[in-house]
Formats: structure tokens, C-alpha cells, sequence
């Protein structure tokens, strides 16, 4: 995690350089901000790895003579099939067709996409109450 | 002494028999990297036809002056359809098909780090292309304004019709699928990599991809976002290109700031495919293992710093600096270029079609890099830009690159994929009709642009003496289209009647992990994972007298320094 | 003491200068190449595709070109060469493994500062040359206004209110001056195109709302092609002009022809400045 994090400082560092530098030898605006926005994002990203990374014990991947074993158990939650990513880019696909044809289908594709989002964000929602009994599928 | 494995083939047939309406619905709702990956890589080549297809038409109008098959306005919606297919709906997501198959295989991980987003990625790509490609459905016909789209050729007054806002929007759906899979792939990489693969014992094909994730997160959001204002323009009455606010310069910087990357987006993956395959049959391990890593850094960084060399010809770019950023980043792909060579010196190489595939990139690449370099010096682009020497460069690149890299792949990796192999003659018949078919198209356009030829022509004037070489280029262009046909019967026959593949690595000298794994994979992708000491932990497991005969620490890093004579 | 056939020796023990008539043959055969490539040199005749340069800056681009040329020649034959000798000298034979090298940090340093010697060797000739390329002069002989429309060309003689305007099918002949400074400020009232006559071996943009100025130096007589590159559109295949280098006399000539023909209003092609912006918006379609 923390090469990682170094490899985002690395990117913050380069687009702070070429950008200060591209500002003082064209003094062109659009380049100079595009740039500019790079640095924050690679030291957004940077921090964020950085900060994770404190926070966490030295991970398994990281470490050269690491086992397979020493990582056994569950590694996360990996969701088996979904409907919803179908529906969301359709929607999304619907929104943006109202922009030629009428403002009518981004409404509607509002409608599909807004739905969707809630049926992927809700999927494997398991509220506090239900908890203690036993689901069986995890389909919705 | 070493015994070279044999792959044993059985070729027994394997059918599963399931509904036709519920596979319809697994795929739908499918959340396996593998099986997305595999959606991705159908769709791109569907494009990939299509577009060769318009490629076709355009080719045999030019062969002769004078307009005999289409008018100038349905050629100009080719060419424009032609680029942006190629670019955008077949290049950029057979990155991420490949990505998606591969890497998480590679760094042994069960899947992406998000799985849905993984899925939402693939149907934003789907939905959005065919948006794109439904502008030929409407009346005005699809995008004419080169898949640049310049403002203010592209804006509501010179563009008027549904089939450029169909080009825009479908864009704007295909760009959030780029970022958004970028994300994933980033992600799986900091965080599911297995116990002992460290950064630097990842394969370069997870460390391109890698990298090329980071510049989708640079540049594709300029382009939603110059996208967008362009909309605005167009539907809102928004002023963003004016030109009398110095609009079409600004369009060119954020396409560009875009649009330069976007053709390293699409270029390091497929360095990274070449960079598997070269080792597995040159049977030694890649060279230069950590300056393959920094030239690709290297690349990566300076591809953002360069955008404005495609503006030389405007007058309106700082042109030492581009200038100089340009022959730059001729060095760290010079330093790969190198590598891949040193790859295979004092190697035990063997020809097939994978490795074939390699070569034919090597040779092509390195001519589109040469011009490449003349074309980073403002004096000669100021005469060849927007002429055919630049169609020529940027064909020889890109084809060379994706296209032959791409079948590389397809070979290499069907056996993981399928289980089955693709028939190596059919695939040595294959790679020969491409690689003629190819130079014959493009090499003699670098004459035509020299000589006077513009780009986006739909006709040229008989007195011109642009005939001859476009007849070259025609032939050149059918033979090419030719060897496609080769491919696809390959793919159907090895479908019902191919070789099965038994074990894990038919190929023998596999180093990453996907050939630790069944063919095809389980899908959780591992069912055991080997220790991983080094960057060719497959390998590893399947030649441990070797790795015990370099007398290899495993408390350090490949160390054994041997010099080459 | 080595006696050489054919060459007498004198009594030191030097042989004479004089050698056989047949090495003096062969001498003359290797040389030819050499002296074909140096003639060359000088009168341009290998320019690798590139026109022949007809102003004083298409010269330097045109030795830039051919330097790179041979650049990318000798680059390209290298590692051509390398590739392909693999492929014959590597092939495998048996069964044992290579020797599994994984890197060689004294050959990679060389592959990394070779190249970027060579790539600042050529940036060098670059900058060199840009320099003298984009260079305006104080006082142009000639100034030449271009506007570039969908889908056709205007030209104005600034300094004689004369302007030049092609109509479908007919494209504009630019006259000129040779062994002239010439000055062109481009604009364009709709979209981008590109000012482009190959033999310059030289493009400018030009682009609404902005003022491109170039200059070139011409030196041959002749009729040259020009042409638009720039996608513009519906018909940019055929935004075609054709650019006349002539001497001094001649273009005075076409001064007052044209001067004459547009004052009389007799021309669809040629008009005196003050009727030009009515002629622009007429003719863009």
C-alpha cells in the first residue's frame, strides 16, 4: 500500500513540475488547467493510500515471503450475478438519448436509471432487524 | 537437463447443454470478470468488423478519382465513423476485455474488486457504442465531422442533425464505462493481489494495464467534460467554442489533452500482451524486467505533456516544448523496443502463431515509431500534417499495435479461455495474409502524403498523380480484409472440432499465474494458488529444478546476474 | 621484403605511386556510390518523396527531411536487422532451456542514452530550423490576406485593394512575385481549413476567429498546386487553388489586368476590396 501510495506522490510530483513549467513558457490557460487538475488528482489518491495504509497492518501482497496459506479465509464479498448493472446502463443509455430526440426520455431514463441504482445499492442489503435470521439467497 | 513439456491434446468433444433464453440472462447478469471479459472482447471485435468494413468502402472509392461508389457527405460519415470506432469502441474496450480476463488471473485474484461496477462498465461501453453507430439510422446520416469532431465544425450550425448528437452522447455513456472500469482495475490491483506478489513481481501486462488505468482517469473525464460543453453549445445556446472566445483552439487542447493519451490507452495493454507472449516462446524470461517497468512509467507521464504536438500545424502551441516532450518519449519505448529484442536473443524460439503475431507488431510498430519521430519536429509535420503520410504513421502504430498484439492474445490465450487451441496453420495463413495485406495497404501512403495527398479526401483530382499508389493501397486493403475471413473460420471450426486442452499451460513455458490455473479457469479463478517468489511464479511451480539450479534465494529478489556476450 | 605484383619497388624499398590500371578501376567503382550520394547532396535530387522546395525555407525543411530520413534509415536497418537475425540465429534447436537471463544494467544504460543522444541531436536541427521558418519579416514585399471558406479560396492584395475569389469549380490562381518576401495573414468566417501548397513544403491553419501569419521567400517561377488540409466539411476534397510564380514584369501585368477587370466589374473572379465583403457571403455555398 504505501508503494502505492508513492507511486500516486510520484504522478502528484510530475504534474506539478510540467504544469508550473508549461505555465511559464506558453502562459496557455486550457493545458495549464488540465494539468493542474492532474495534481490533484494524484495527490488525492496519493493521501488517501497513504492514510489507508498507516491505518493497516503491512498486507500479504506486499510482503516478499508472504504464504498462500497465512492469506486463507475470506477475502470479500464478491457478489455471484446482478441484474442491475443491465438496468442502470440502460437508463443511463435512455437519459442520454433525450439530449436529440426530446426531453421526455431523459425523464424516463431517469426513471429506469434512478431505479436501478436503488436495486444495486439495496441488492444485498440485509437490515439491522433481519439480521439474526437466516437468508438463503442472496438474489433479489 | 530440462524435458521441454509437451502439451497433451485429447480431442474428445465437450458440450454443455443449456436454454438458450437463460444463457441470454447469465450474461446478462453475469459478475464474473472472465465472462464480462469475454462480452467485452465479442463486442470489440464486432466493431472492429464494422468499422473494417467502412474501411473497405473508403478504400475501394479511393482506388480511382472521381466519386464511384459513395458521395462526398457518406464518406465523410465513414471516415468519421471509421476513426472513432477504431479509437473508442474497439481499441479502448479490448483493453478492458483483456484487462478483465487476464489480470485478476495474473495477480491471482478471485475477481475485480467490484464486480457490478464491472458489469455497469460493460453495458455502459454496449449501450453507448450503439448509440454512436445508430447515427446511421437517422436521417441525416451518422457524425461527418472526423472523429476529432474540430469545432466549429462539429457545432449546431455546421453540424445540424440528430446523428452528431447521437455521436456525442454515446461518447459521453462510453467514456463513464472507460473511468469507471479504470477505477475497478486500479483497485484490483492495490488491493487483491495474492500473498507474495508485490508490485514489482506483478507480470508488465498487469503493470501496463495498470498504468493505463491511471491516464483513463486523466484524460477521459476532459473529454466528458469537452463533451459535454459541446452539447451545451449545441442544445443550450452556450458560447464555450465560440471562435471569437478563441473557441476551436480550446476544443483542440481538451480533445487532445484527451486524445493523446487515449492513444497510449490503447497501446500499452498490447505492449504488455507482447511482453508475455515474446518470453513464453523464447523460453527465458522477459529482460529488463524493472526498466520495462520505468520506461512504461515513463511513458505513461510524458503522453500527458505532449498533447498539443497533433496543434503544430494551428500556430497556436508552444512548439519547442511539445516538440521536445515528443522526441522524449521516443527514448523509454526505444528502451523497450529493446528489451522485447532482448527477449528473445540466446533464446530457444519457436514460431507459432502467438509468437508470429509478436514479431509482425515488432516490424510494423517500428516503422510507425521512425515516423513518429519525424513528425515530433515541427519544420517537416508543418508539411506532412493532415496529409496521408500521417493516415500511414498513425495506421502503422495503432494496427501494428492493437491489431497484430490483439491475435497475439487471441492465440495465446484462447486455450485459457476456452480450453480449446485455434489451429496454428490457419493461424500462420492468417498472420501472413495480414501482414502483406497490411504493408501493401499503408506503406505506400507515406508516398501519397509526402508527395501532396490530404487526409479525409473523399476524391482526389486524376491530374494529381495520387492513382497508382491508391491502387496499391486498395488491393493492399482487400487482402487485409481478406485475412479476417481466415480468423473468424478458424474460431468457428476450433469451436466444434478443436484440440482440448488438458493441464494447466499448453504452451509449456508460461511464467504468470493464469497458466497455474485449469483451462478454463474455475470461477473463482484458483482453486490452489503456488507460492509466488518472483515475477514468473507459474514458472516456478512447473520448473522447480530450475529455479533450485539458479540457486535463487527466496528471501531476495531475482538477483543472478548473467552477462550477455 | 613483400613485392607487390605490378608495382616496382625502388631501391629504399618504397614501392612507386603507381598503381595497376585494374585497381584504379575498382577503386573508381567503390567510389561511385559515394560520389553519386555527394552530388545528390547538392542538387537535392534525393529527397525521399518530399517536392521540390520552390522558396528559400522549403530548403531547410527539405535537408531537415532528408537528415531525419537517413536517421530513421540506419535506425530502422538496425533493428530490422537485430529482429530478424533472432529469429534465424535463435531458433530453437533441442530441448535444454536457454540461459535464463533476466537483465544486463550496462547494455540497458546504452539502449537509454543512445537514443536520447540521438533525439537531442535531432531536436537541436528542430528548434534551428523552426526558428528561421516562423520568422516575419518587418516589411513583406508582398502581403497577401487569405480567407479560407466552405468551400473555396480568397486571396487579397492587401497593398493594391485586390481580391482574388474562386467559385465552384474554379478554384482561385494565386499570382506572385518570385524572388519575393511574402507575407500571408490567413482567417476564416466558419470553420478550420489549411493553407497548403506542397511545394512550400509548408501548411498553415487557418482558423475563425484567429489571425495566422506566415512568410515565405520564393524563388522559382512556375504553377504550383495548393490545397485545402483541414477537414472542413462536404466538399474539402475539392477547396483547391492554384498558386503562379512569375517574374517581376509579368506579375505588374497581372496587377493591372486584374486591377482593370475588377474595377470594370466585368470578372466573377477579380474585385477591388471594398465590394469584397458582399462577395464573401455570396459565394460560401
Amino acid at each position: 500500500m504505501r508503494t502505492n501510495a508513492r507511486i500516486f506522490y510520484g504522478v502528484t510530483a510530475f504534474f506539478l513540475v510540467s504544469s508550473i513549467v508549461y505555465w511559464f513558457t506558453s502562459k496557455d490557460p486550457t493545458g495549464t488547467t488540465a494539468l493542474a487538475f492532474a495534481v490533484g488528482l494524484g495527490f488525492l489518491i496519493a493521501y488517501y493510500l497513504q492514510f489507508t495504509a498507516r491505518r493497516l497492518p503491512d498486507q500479504l501482497e506486499d510482503l516478499p515471503n508472504a504464504d498462500v496459506e497465512e492469506g486463507a479465509g475470506e477475502i470479500g464479498f464478491f457478489s455471484p450475478h446482478s441484474q442491475w448493472p443491465f438496468f442502470m446502463g440502460l437508463g443511463a443509455a435512455v437519459m442520454m438519448l433525450g439530449f436529440p430526440f426530446g426531453w421526455w426520455l431523459l425523464v424516463i431514463g431517469a426513471g429506469i436509471l434512478g431505479g436501478a441504482t436503488l436495486g444495486l445499492v439495496f441488492e444485498y442489503y440485509v437490515s439491522a432487524a433481519s439480521e439474526t435470521s437466516t437468508r438463503e439467497d442472496f438474489s433479489s | 537437463m530440462t524435458q521441454v513439456l509437451e502439451p497433451r491434446l485429447v480431442t474428445a468433444g465437450r458440450r454443455v447443454r443449456v436454454a438458450p433464453g437463460s444463457r441470454i440472462w447469465r450474461w446478462i447478469t453475469t459478475t464474473d470478470h472472465k465472462v464480462i471479459g469475454y462480452m467485452y472482447l465479442i463486442a470489440s471485435f464486432g466493431f472492429f468488423l464494422a468499422a473494417g468494413l467502412m474501411a473497405m468502402i473508403m478504400r475501394t472509392e479511393l482506388a480511382r478519382p472521381g466519386l464511384q461508389v459513395v458521395s462526398d457527405e457518406q464518406y465523410n460519415q465513414l471516415f468519421t465513423m471509421h476513426g472513432t470506432i477504431m479509437l473508442l469502441l474497439f481499441a479502448t474496450p479490448l483493453f478492458a476485455g483483456f484487462t478483465n480476463v487476464i489480470m485478476p488471473l495474473q495477480i491471482g485474484a478471485p475477481d475485480v474488486a467490484f464486480p457490478r461496477l464491472n458489469a455497469l462498465s460493460f453495458w455502459l461501453f454496449l449501450f453507448g457504442g450503439l448509440v454512436v453507430l445508430g447515427g446511421f439510422l437517422t436521417p441525416g446520416g451518422a457524425a461527418d465531422f472526423g472523429w476529432f469532431a474540430y469545432t466549429p465544425l462539429s457545432d449546431a450550425i455546421h453540424a445540424s442533425g440528430a446523428g452528431a448528437d447521437m455521436w456525442i452522447v454515446g461518447l459521453i455513456l462510453t467514456g463513464f464505462g472507460t473511468i469507471l472500469g479504470a477505477v475497478n482495475f486500479i483497485t484490483t490491483v492495490f488491493t487483491l493481489r495474492a500473498p507474495g506478489m508485490t508490485m514489482f513481481r506483478m507480470p508488465i501486462f498487469t503493470w501496463n494495464v495498470f498504468i493505463t488505468s491511471l491516464l483513463v482517469l486523466l484524460a477521459f473525464p476532459v473529454l466528458a467534460a469537452a463533451l459535454f460543453a459541446l452539447l451545451a453549445d449545441r442544445k443550450f445556446g452556450a458560447h464555450i467554442y465560440d471562435p471569437a472566445n478563441g473557441g476551436p483552439i480550446l476544443w483542440q487542447h481538451l480533445f487532445w489533452f484527451f486524445g493523446h493519451p487515449e492513444v497510449y490507452i490503447v497501446a500499452l495493454p498490447f505492449f504488455g500482451i507482447i511482453t508475455e507472449v515474446l518470453p513464453v516462446f523464447s523460453r527465458k524470461p522477459v529482460f529488463g524486467y524493472k526498466g520495462l517497468v520505468f520506461a512504461t512509467i515513463a511513458i505513461g507521464a510524458l503522453s500527458m505533456a505532449v498533447w498539443a504536438h497533433h496543434m503544430f500545424a494551428t500556430g497556436a502551441v508552444l512548439l519547442p516544448f511539445f516538440s521536445f516532450m515528443s522526441f522524449l518519449i521516443a527514448v523509454p519505448t526505444g528502451v523497450k523496443f529493446f528489451n522485447w529484442i532482448g527477449t528473445m536473443w540466446r533464446g530457444q524460439l519457436t514460431f507459432e502463431a502467438p509468437m508470429l503475431f509478436a514479431i509482425g507488431f515488432l516490424l510494423t510498430f517500428l516503422l510507425g515509431g521512425l515516423t513518429g519521430v519525424m513528425l515530433a519536429s515541427p519544420p517537416i509535420d508543418f508539411h506532412v500534417s493532415d496529409s496521408y503520410f500521417v493516415v500511414a504513421h498513425f495506421h502503422y502504430v495503432l494496427f501494428g499495435t492493437v491489431v497484430f498484439s490483439m491475435f497475439s492474445g487471441f492465440y495465446f490465450w484462447w486455450p485459457k479461455m476456452t480450453g480449446r487451441l485455434l489451429d496454428d496453420t490457419l493461424g500462420k495463413i492468417h498472420f501472413w495474409t495480414l501482414f502483406i495485406g497490411f504493408h501493401m495497404t499503408f506503406l505506400v501512403q507515406h508516398w501519397l502524403g509526402v508527395e501532396g495527398m490530404p487526409r479525409r479526401v473523399a476524391d482526389y483530382p486524376a491530374s494529381a498523380g495520387f492513382t497508382t499508389l491508391n491502387e496499391i493501397s486498395t488491393v493492399g486493403a482487400y487482402l487485409l480484409g481478406a485475412s479476417t475471413f481466415v480468423f473468424l473460420y478458424n474460431v468457428w471450426r476450433t469451436a466444434r472440432r478443436g484440440a482440448i486442452v488438458v493441464g494447466d499451460d499448453p504452451w509449456g513455458y508460461g511464467n504468470s499465474l493464469e497458466w497455474a490455473t485449469s483451462c478454463p479457469p474455475p470461477r473463482h479463478n484458483f482453486v490452489a494458488l503456488p507460492r509466488i517468489r518472483s515475477e514468473r511464479p507459474a514458472f516456478d511451480l512447473h520448473y522447480p529444478h530450475i529455479v533450485r539450479a539458479l540457486d535463487r534465494n527466496p528471501q531476495q529478489e531475482i538477483d543472478q546476474q548473467e552477462i550477455v556476450r | 621484403m613483400r613485392r607487390t605484383p605490378g608495382r616496382p619497388t625502388l631501391p629504399d624499398g618504397s614501392s612507386s605511386a603507381r598503381p595497376s590500371v585494374r585497381r584504379r578501376a575498382l577503386r573508381l567503382v567503390a567510389l561511385a556510390p559515394l560520389a553519386l550520394v555527394l552530388t545528390a547532396c547538392n542538387t537535392e535530387s534525393i529527397r525521399f518523396g518530399f517536392p521540390k522546395p520552390i522558396t528559400e525555407q522549403g530548403h531547410r525543411v527539405l535537408n531537415l527531411w532528408v537528415g531525419f530520413f537517413w536517421v530513421a534509415l540506419a535506425v530502422g536497418a538496425l533493428v530490422y536487422g537485430l529482429i530478424l537475425w533472432a529469429c534465424f540465429r535463435f531458433r530453437k534447436r533441442g530441448d535444454e532451456l536457454p540461459r535464463q537471463v533476466h537483465y544486463n544494467v550496462p547494455i540497458e544504460l546504452l539502449y537509454t542514452i543512445l537514443p536520447l543522444v540521438t533525439v537531442a541531436v535531432l531536436f537541436y536541427f528542430t528548434a534551428r530550423d523552426e526558428i528561421v521558418i516562423d520568422k516575419l519579416s518587418r516589411n513583406p514585399d508582398v502581403k497577401i490576406g487569405v480567407v479560407g471558406f466552405q468551400w473555396n479560396w480568397q486571396f487579397n492584395y492587401i497593398d493594391d485593394k485586390l481580391q482574388v475569389t474562386g467559385r465552384p469549380g474554379q478554384p482561385p490562381t494565386l499570382v506572385l512575385p518570385a524572388n519575393k518576401k511574402i507575407q500571408f495573414v490567413e482567417t476564416s468566417p466558419d470553420v478550420i481549413h489549411s493553407f497548403w501548397v506542397p511545394s512550400f513544403l509548408f501548411k498553415r491553419d487557418v482558423v475563425p476567429g484567429r489571425q495566422n501569419k506566415f512568410e515565405v521567400r520564393t524563388e522559382k517561377t512556375g504553377t504550383f498546386e495548393g490545397r485545402c488540409a483541414e477537414f472542413c466539411g462536404l466538399y474539402h476534397s475539392r477547396m483547391l487553388f492554384k498558386l503562379k510564380v512569375v517574374s517581376d514584369a509579368e506579375y505588374q501585368q497581372f496587377l493591372t489586368t486584374a486591377k482593370a477587370a475588377a474595377a470594370a466589374g466585368t470578372s466573377d473572379m477579380y474585385t477591388t476590396t471594398s465590394a469584397g465583403a458582399s462577395a464573401i457571403s455570396g459565394s460560401s455555398q
